[in-house]
């Protein structure tokens, strides 16, 4: 038998009205790969996303985290279980600082969150996060701007240290790279590569270099479907995929 | 040098406030404690408009149920003090849980309806349910103990309690659920995502703000000595809000600065003036157009400004708890860096 | 961060620092004002009543009437000038009460006189309880303020109670008309709750039954529905109070379901008051409507007449019973203050001189005070007539005279009672 799936989806499904957005994809993922989901706009991808994470209800299918199903449990219960994600737009709390938006994403699985006379933690495991991944995504020096005063690169990179910072075992990127200048890129990707291993990453990337270099295995979807899945060496020469995504973008 | 400043003026605050009876005749002392029981009423409203953005129209409910408790346990039951107050409070609480169980799942204008709603329930019960209320004649007599009975007495009491009330807002704003509050008012969806129950976070916002509210409604009716129900009414619920927006909101120091205008305003201008309302309307509208963010974050403004060419004020310095209007992320609007945060326009989800 | 709760410290120091000077500034102005009392020294009496607000049309027909005493006959009283400080409660009680303790406290007045709302009233007479100040009452109505929670300092010179005046208007209603069975419709609060048991109280006494009573919201905007429910119930008349606003929407409702000449309407004091008539256009809409009150505008008497014309010519329009109140208010006190020589400091000796003063001629006719501080005076079966000059006004169809708050009853054992309300209505008592 083989090992437990850290993330697995059977049939998913997700109508809007007589659009099927996402049209029964079954998705298995191993623990600590990096899959890469791609397809062309409006293919279901950030939907999937939105179905996995609790954000939008399902039509039908179910889910699976570890073998411990989610399909029934609201947002911040999947988070608690061990979902981690990012935004394709970016989705910060824009007026808060840097420190301030790590400290949150930190507290959100911890009961300190609930304390209401306690200072913000000095020390301790939440600070010692908050710190770590300031360094992990090369941010300290912004630690007291407030996040709308970050470049589109940095707050990328924020994205990245929120959804890690509830100690994910499975982190949902999404886009992480979109609207990066080359030299983001570049260190978006050494910021991913450095993950640890342990962590499962499943990311939607429409920069094809990018995804294929991160990825173990990718899955193509198309009109919400699943129309490959496959290794990046191997999806790169397939027929179906090139017609509908590569010959496209 | 900021630090010698500031302790100056809180020695010379401290002391003001602490000898204020001997220098401010009975009448002003009267005002002064009116002011710090309705600021101890903004703040709580702020607690939820200001903080974790979600605007309440129906606080003054909460605050008259205390004051009608008091009032109905100390006037028709004869009981003392020290068992009503908790009682009012206890009761104010005991209604925010039920109010606030029904509000919480909404937001925006949706919340601001419901907790009017709210608001419009409790004051048609002090109106109609006259054997307990007595209806628009109210309940009289609420009288203090006698150790408290001079407005010496219950200034110190009031000046107290609103400074423990003040110190445990600032504890619980700096608290690491105060930072959640901000980041209900900031991105609600994104804390969701990130393990936070919203509905669970903002129903425990509502009961701390409704217990603040209770405190303030509880010394209300031992002030007044009376209670009706112009003291659940719509229009203090607006008023509270008035007082938030024209302090400051998402600030402490705003609502109490606003209490202090609007009583300022109500009884001294209107000695000068009938015409007091427009004095106090046109003040609003002129906070909301020229200093969205109230006369506190003017009065911030102008400072930094004052050592004209002084060392730039620290990026981020009116943040975290400063900034009413949060902006779009799309880059265009992000002000320079070094500029003062100052955005007009309302708060509005 | 450690500095920016430092920097909010500081600009909350500031600020109320800021305040806080300007209460004081203003404390030095009003000390200034103050001057110690002495006789010969002018008579101070502090005023209350709504200038903004809800109530500032009421308020400001109080303050004409009160002003009009003093511009007729006269400012100064045994000697001593009188000086009037008028000030807005803006119909709020918390307002209400500030500007008490600032007359009686900052002003230093000799006397209070005023509050519309009943509320406001209420409010403020816990305080004077407490400081022993001689307050007068013209114009609030609610019935414990001279009977449960009566304040000894406290009296209803010129004024008057809820049901007071429904009280002989419930039996008039049962005795000399064919009603026997009655609907009433009233505002949902305690004016509406007191005046109504006023009525059915005695009305019930004499036989007559009551089949219904309605409670609205008080500010009611659509009567159709209650209307037709009262329709249905076929009683032989109606008693009716909305108060304010709605008065007009109850009345043009009246008419459009055809009730009007169907089923005899009787009415409250306060719905065809002037400050309700003068607003009715046309006022044929009102003609013949039949209400109760201590006031009647057009009352066929020297006195009364004298005031309506003095009014008249003085604001262009007829007299409220606000503003009849405070100008009787004024002659009584000005009677008081002459029998006492002056000597209003003595607060003990001055209210037994009030309560001692029995006014022959005023323009509500005849009035003394009983034991409670509560006046005890004619109440007038009126009826809505249209004068030559096109507007309505109340001429008297008979009169009820020396009507006290307890009417027939023997006042302890009508105090024993509760006050009226939705739950009591005196309709099984006595």
């Amino acid at each position: 038998m083989a090992a437990v799936p850290a993330l697995q989806l059977e049939e998913v499904t997700r109508s809007f009205g007589r659009l099927q957005a996402v049209d029964g994809v079954s998705l298995r993922v191993e623990a600590g790969e990096r899959r890469a989901i791609i397809g062309p706009n409006g293919a279901g991808k950030t939907t999937l996303f939105n179905l996995i994470t609790g954000e939008l209800p399902l039509t039908r299918g179910r889910i699976f985290l570890f073998a411990q199903e989610l399909t029934h449990l609201p947002v911040e219960a999947r988070i608690a279980q061990g979902l981690g994600r990012t935004y394709q737009v970016t989705n910060l709390f824009p007026q808060l600082t840097v420190e301030q938006n790590l400290l949150l994403a930190a507290l959100g699985l911890t009961r300190t969150k609930f304390r209401m006379l306690a200072g913000l933690p000095r020390s301790g495991p939440v600070r010692e996060q908050v710190e770590r991944l300031l360094a992990e995504v090369r941010l300290e020096y912004a630690r007291q701007r407030p996040a709308r005063e970050l470049s589109h690169g940095e707050q990328r990179q924020l994205e990245v240290a929120m959804a890690l910072a509830s100690r994910p075992r499975v982190l949902l990127l999404d886009e992480p790279a979109a609207g990066l200048s080359a030299a983001e890129r570049v260190m978006m990707g050494s910021l991913i590569r450095a993950l640890p291993r342990d962590l499962t990453v499943v990311f939607i990337e429409h920069d094809m270099d990018l995804a294929l270099g991160l990825a173990d295995r990718v899955t193509c979807l198309h009109y919400g479907q699943i129309i490959a899945e496959d290794t990046p060496d191997r999806i790169r020469t397939n027929a179906q995929v090139q017609r509908v995504y590569l010959g496209v973008g | 040098m900021r630090t010698a400043w500031t302790w100056a003026s809180v020695a010379v605050l401290g002391t003001l406030g602490m000898f204020a009876p001997l220098y401010l005749p009975a009448f002003y002392l009267r005002l002064l404690t009116e002011s710090l029981i309705y600021a101890m009423f903004a703040m709580s409203i702020d607690l939820l408009a200001g903080y974790a953005g979600l605007v309440t129209l129906g606080h003054a409910g909460i605050f008259g149920i205390s004051a009608y408790l008091v009032g109905y346990l100390t006037a028709r039951l004869g009981l003392p003090m020290h068992v009503t107050f908790p009682c009012g409070v206890l009761g104010a609480v005991g209604a925010s849980l039920l109010f606030g169980i029904m509000a919480v799942r909404t937001s925006g204008v949706y919340f601001l309806l419901i907790t009017m709603a709210q608001g419009m329930i409790v004051w048609g019960l002090a109106f109609r349910w006259t054997s307990v209320t007595g209806s628009e004649n109210g309940i009289r007599g609420i009288l203090r103990p006698d150790a408290l009975a001079t407005q010496q007495a219950y200034y110190y009491v009031i000046l107290g309690a609103f400074v423990l009330v003040a110190f445990l807002l600032v504890r619980l704003v700096r608290s690491p659920f105060g930072l959640s509050l901000l980041g209900l008012r900031e991105n609600e969806a994104r804390l969701r995502a990130l393990g936070y129950s919203v509905w669970l976070h903002r129903l425990l916002a509502f009961l701390v703000s409704g217990c603040f509210a209770g405190i303030a409604g509880a010394f209300y009716a031992f002030h007044n000595n009376f209670v009706s129900p112009d003291a659940v009414h719509f229009v203090l619920s607006g008023q509270g809000l008035l007082m938030v927006i024209l302090g400051g909101a998402g600030t402490l120091v705003g609502p109490v600065v606003g209490a202090g205008v609007f009583i300022f305003l109500r009884n001294v201008v209107s000695l000068y003036t009938d015409r007091w309302p427009m004095v106090l309307g046109a003040l609003f509208v002129l906070t909301v157009l020229l200093a969205p963010q109230g006369l506190v974050g003017l009065a911030r403004q102008l400072l930094r400004r004052w050592p004209a060419g002084a060392e730039p004020a620290p990026v981020g310095s009116t943040l975290p708890y400063g900034v009413v209007s949060p902006q779009p992320l799309d880059g265009r609007n992000n002000p320079a860096p070094h500029q003062p945060t100052n955005h007009p326009g309302k708060r509005r989800r | 961060m450690q500095r920016h709760p430092m920097t909010r410290l500081a600009l909350a120091a500031a600020t109320w620092l800021l305040v806080q000077g300007l209460l004081l500034a203003t404390a030095g102005v009003a000390r200034a004002e103050q001057r110690p009392a002495a006789a010969g020294e002018p008579i101070r009496i502090g005023v209350l009543v709504p200038l903004s607000g809800i109530g500032a049309a009421a308020g400001k027909d109080a303050t004409d009437g009160w002003n009009l005493w003093w511009q007729r006959h006269g400012r100064t009283v045994a000697g001593r000038e009188i000086q009037s400080f008028i000030e807005d409660t803006a119909g709020n009680p918390d307002l209400g009460l500030s500007k008490a303790r600032l007359l009686v406290e900052q002003r230093q007045v000799h006397m209070l006189v005023g509050t519309v709302f009943a509320s406001v009233g209420l409010a403020v007479a816990t305080y004077v309880e407490q400081v022993g100040i001689p307050t007068f009452y013209p114009i609030a109505a609610a019935d414990d303020l001279t009977q449960r929670h009566r304040v000894p300092n406290l009296m209803r010179i010129a004024g008057w109670s809820s049901s007071q005046v429904t009280h002989p208007f419930g039996e008039w209603v049962a005795t000399t008309t064919p009603c026997r069975r009655l609907v009433t419709l009233a505002a949902d609060y305690a004016f509406g709750h007191e005046a109504v048991g006023g009525f059915v109280n005695t009305f019930t006494d004499v036989g007559g039954q009551v089949l219904e009573q309605i409670w609205h919201p008080i500010a009611e905007t659509d009567f159709s529905p209650y209307l037709a429910r009262l329709a249905a119930t076929r009683p032989d008349c109606v008693f009716a109070m909305p108060v304010g606003a709605p008065i007009i929407r109850f009345i043009q409702a009246w008419h459009d379901l055809g009730l009007w000449g169907r089923i005899p309407l009787y009415v409250g004091e306060v719905v065809t008051d002037q400050a309700i008539l003068r607003g009715i256009d046309p006022p044929d809409l009102v003609v013949g409507l039949i209400s109760a009150g201590h006031w009647a505008e057009g009352r066929d008497d020297a006195t009364t007449q004298e005031f309506v014309r003095l009014y008249e010519d003085a604001y262009r329009i007829l007299p409220s019973y606000y503003a009849a109140a405070m100008y009787t208010a004024a002659q009584w006190l000005t009677r008081a203050i002459t029998a006492a020589n002056g000597r209003v400091e003595d607060r003990q000796a001055f209210l037994q001189t009030v309560r001692a003063t029995q006014l022959q001629e005023t323009p509500f006719g005849p009035a003394r005070l009983d034991d409670y501080n509560h006046p005890i005076f004619n109440v007038y079966i009126r009826e809505v007539v249209k004068r030559p000059d096109g507007r309505a006004w109340n001429v008297v169809r008979h009169t009820i005279p020396n009507v006290s708050q307890f009417y027939k009853y023997d006042p302890e054992a009508y105090l024993r009672q509760p006050v009226y309300s939705r739950q009591y209505q005196g309709i099984n008592w006595p």
